[in-house]
């Protein structure tokens, strides 16, 4: 039914796609399977007339067709429920699902045409769940939400459906209800394309697999013939590439000591992290990593569960007192944040500081500017004047920025959430020996990070973190990405 | 920061309006007319600066016209009460000190409800400025107290002039005006503020106290507003439970015209001060060129959407 051939997509100089090959039968769920960054999203993109390709051809039904808009993609008959849901919560289920398409006459809404299509509609789906119609969509679940989009999918007609990792918010038993619904739809002839990571949802559900990584496809396996621990490292198959070092370990005494720590995502987590050690948490998007992060830097309440900082316990009820125990935070979302985008350069260095250039009404400006140049040399941020705006740096940049203005009082424990999202691999690599070198002066570092590449590079050990837990510590020197990725996908190994 | 730079294109505007205004009332520019004109922004003037602290922070107090209103009528029950034949220095301490507890106490509850809940700042001090507006009735039943003929302490605060030139009412804001200016261009808190402004988030990450940080500002910008009611209602010889009313939307329109962004993060105490000149100016201007005051509401209007408008594209 649907052919792409030999899609190519660069961006900028980044080839995100690279001649990839993928084909879809109606009545079938094929899953599209890649590291985070392996391309899948990109692909979804162009499927869905976000982005154009660079070269290649999609062909549905035999004849090439031009995706150039979302409406070509509309039209198509192809539907793609994103991670993020995209519902207005507090309309009903039935508004919901006519977003848009209302039925009315002369412009007034027909409430009770609406909700008597949307009930037959989500009967004929199997969709029981959600048969009330009339309720809010703020009062369902994640998982009966995710049926609504569905089912607002499904509501025109609906030839290929795409499912981005739609189960990284569900329980079991939710999730095993979606995959009946699936089977369901693949039964009525729709094709699905699911994309995961979790292999042994796919093996369960997925009648083929392909395997991306880093823009390219892998392969292509019927499921029946596949084993897991090939496709494993089908994911992962790269060699190592060794674009930094991890310094060398020399475990001071002990600076972060957390037991049992809990709240809503974050479950009985311990961890203990010496002086000049980096300790890496793996784990995939939705693993709960980032809620680690901001229950370790008061930012979300801790029901339960002790923080030590050099021995010393104590209360974290906000940033400023994580900030005032001597440990930092660079949160994930650089821009929305970290920084003050409105403002140059030169006031997201300083801000932290303010303190110390300015204690009374007097600010020392001599000072305020001794601190913004020592961050910018520190870190060889590449700014023409310290005083453009922030808008004006590169991804890399600006993350340069966010880290090194922390230096001026080395903190520590430094936690950093996917400090390499959109940062280029010279930035990168810069980034890293830099803070090798201040790691190897006594400062401790938690590294949150998808790229497993990464964390086994920069780590000396590595925690591997799941639903809010970890699971296991591992020894970055005695363990490899098959070995992680085995754990976090929940392979179980023989 | 490129302040400066900022206000050429405002004080440019302001002295154009003053040209244009001298050619059509031949005495605009006398000096008696001037000061004339700088005694009458005074009041809108130090509203604004506090309103340029609360925009600035991506906050808005609408409640300052119904305080001002309730802080002079305060004052002036506290200056009346007990039919004093004579005034007395602590008798005045009195009545403006009631006058500005009774503006702090609403600037607190304003800052603290908008720190501490998730109520959107405009519909807070939408509710406080009902609130405060009925306090002012309250007394002598909504009708005017009149100010004592001896009181010319009190009486001195809105009328009277230093050295027989400076009026009390320019002093005061200027004095308010090297605070303001101080505070939020030279002091941590002012860096805090635009941090805030510019990212509650990143300034919560970076260790800022936020909600305090907010709560001041709300004390801070009903604190000029009661020092504002002290003035107005001293100019008006008596306390009108009326008074005030618009007050609000005119501190408002003091500091967009004068560049303060309502996004928040955006603005400073020298631009909202010249952005008070040329609503006043305006005022005056229109007034004595004899137009009619409909036709200045309308004039004053599209001056404001024009100042904002290439200030906006300006920023791009």
């Amino acid at each position: 039914m649907l052919v792409l051939e030999g899609i190519t997509k660069r961006f900028g100089g980044v080839t995100a796609l690279d001649r990839v090959c993928f084909d879809l039968c109606p009545g079938e769920i094929h899953a599209l399977l890649g590291e985070n960054g392996a391309g899948k999203s990109t692909l979804i993109k162009v499927l869905g007339g976000i982005h154009q390709a660079d070269e290649g051809a999609v062909l549905f039904e035999g004849a090439s067709v031009d995706v150039n808009g979302v409406t070509a993609a509309d039209r198509l008959g192809v539907r793609i429920i994103h991670q993020e849901l995209s519902l207005a919560p507090n309309m009903t289920v039935a508004e919901n699902i006519f977003l848009g398409r209302e039925p009315h006459a002369f412009g007034f809404m027909r409430h009770r045409a609406m909700a008597d299509a949307a009930r037959q509609l989500v009967e004929r789906l199997g969709l029981h769940e959600i048969r009330d119609v009339r309720k809010s969509v703020s009062n369902l679940s994640v998982a009966h939400r995710q049926l609504v989009e569905i089912a607002r999918a499904l509501a025109t007609r609906a030839r290929i459906l795409v499912l981005d990792e739609p189960t990284s918010a569900l329980s079991d038993a939710e999730t095993a209800a979606l995959f009946t619904t699936l089977r369901r739809l693949r039964a009525q002839g729709v094709g699905i394309i699911y994309i995961s990571h979790r292999l042994e949802e796919i093996m369960q559900l997925a009648d083929r697999i392909t395997v991306l990584r880093d823009g390219r496809t892998v392969g292509t396996r019927p499921v029946s013939e596949v084993d897991q621990r090939e496709l494993v490292r089908w994911m992962v198959g790269r060699d190592v590439v060794d674009y930094f070092h991890r310094p060398p370990h020399v475990a001071g005494p002990i600076a972060l000591q957390v037991t049992g720590l809990s709240n809503d995502r974050v479950h009985e987590v311990s961890l203990t992290l010496h002086e000049g050690e980096v300790l890496g948490i793996a784990g995939l998007v939705g693993s709960g990593r980032t809620e680690l992060a901001r229950a370790l830097f008061g930012i979300d309440p801790v029901r339960k569960g002790e923080i030590a900082l050099a021995g010393e316990t104590v209360d974290i009820h906000s940033p400023r007192e994580a900030l005032r125990a001597g440990m930092v935070l660079i949160p994930e979302d650089r821009q929305g944040q970290g920084l003050v985008m409105i403002q140059t350069v030169a006031f997201n260095l300083a801000l932290p500081w303010v303190r110390e250039w300015n204690p009374g009404c007097r600010p020392d400006l001599s000072r305020r500017h001794s601190i913004i140049q020592r961050a910018i040399e520190g870190f060889a941020i590449k700014v023409a004047n310290a005083e453009q705006p922030i808008t004006g740096l590169s991804g890399g940049n600006q993350q340069k920025v966010l880290v090194s203005r922390w230096m001026e009082h080395r903190p520590r424990v430094l936690i950093l959430d996917e400090p390499t999202r959109g940062v280029d691999v010279g930035a990168r690599e810069e980034m890293f020996r830099l803070l090798g070198g201040l790691v190897r002066e006594g400062m401790a570092v938690v590294l949150i990070s998808s790229d497993l590449n990464e964390v086994l590079n920069m780590s000396h050990r590595v925690a591997v973190y799941r639903d809010g837990r970890i699971l296991k510590t591992l020894d970055a020197a005695d363990t490899g990405m098959e070995e992680i990725m085995t754990l976090l996908t929940g392979v179980k190994t023989a | 920061m490129n302040t400066a730079k900022r206000l050429i294109p405002l004080i440019g505007a302001s002295i154009a309006l003053m040209v244009l205004f001298r050619i059509l009332v031949p005495g605009f520019l006398n000096p008696e007319n001037l000061v004339d004109l700088v005694q009458q922004i005074s009041v809108n003037a130090i509203i604004a600066f506090g309103m340029t602290f609360c925009i600035l922070i991506g906050g808005i107090d609408l409640s300052v016209g119904a305080v001002l209103a309730v802080v002079g009528t305060t004052a002036v029950y506290v200056l009346g009460y007990g039919e004093a034949e004579t005034q007395s220095l602590f008798r005045f301490f009195l009545a403006v000190g009631a006058g500005l507890t009774v503006a702090v106490l609403f600037g607190a509850f304003n800052g603290v409800c908008a720190a501490r809940t998730k109520m959107p700042p405009f519909i807070i001090t939408l509710a406080t400025m009902m609130v405060a507006r009925g306090a002012a009735l309250r007394f002598n039943q909504g009708r005017p107290i009149s100010i004592p003929a001896h009181e010319t302490l009190f009486l001195g605060l809105g009328n009277g002039r230093i050295a027989g030139v400076l009026p009390v009412p320019v002093l005061i804001m200027l004095v308010i005006l090297i605070i303001s200016a101080v505070l939020l261009h030279r002091t941590r808190f002012g860096q805090h503020l635009y941090g805030i402004g510019g990212n509650r988030e990143a300034a919560r990450f970076t260790g800022i106290a936020v909600g305090r940080a907010e709560i001041t500002v709300y004390i801070l910008c009903a604190l000029f507003t009661g020092i504002a009611g002290i003035i107005a209602t001293s100019q008006l010889y008596s306390a009108e439970p009326a008074s005030g009313a618009g007050f609000e939307l005119n501190a408002i329109a003091a500091a967009v015209v004068g560049g303060t962004s309502f996004t928040g993060g955006i603005g400073s105490i020298p631009g909202t001060f010249i952005g008070a000149i040329i609503i006043g100016t305006l005022d005056k201007g229109l007034n004595q060129a004899g137009v009619h005051f409909s036709y200045q509401y309308i004039l004053k209007g599209l001056v404001i959407l024009a100042a904002v408008y290439f200030d906006v594209r300006r920023k791009r």
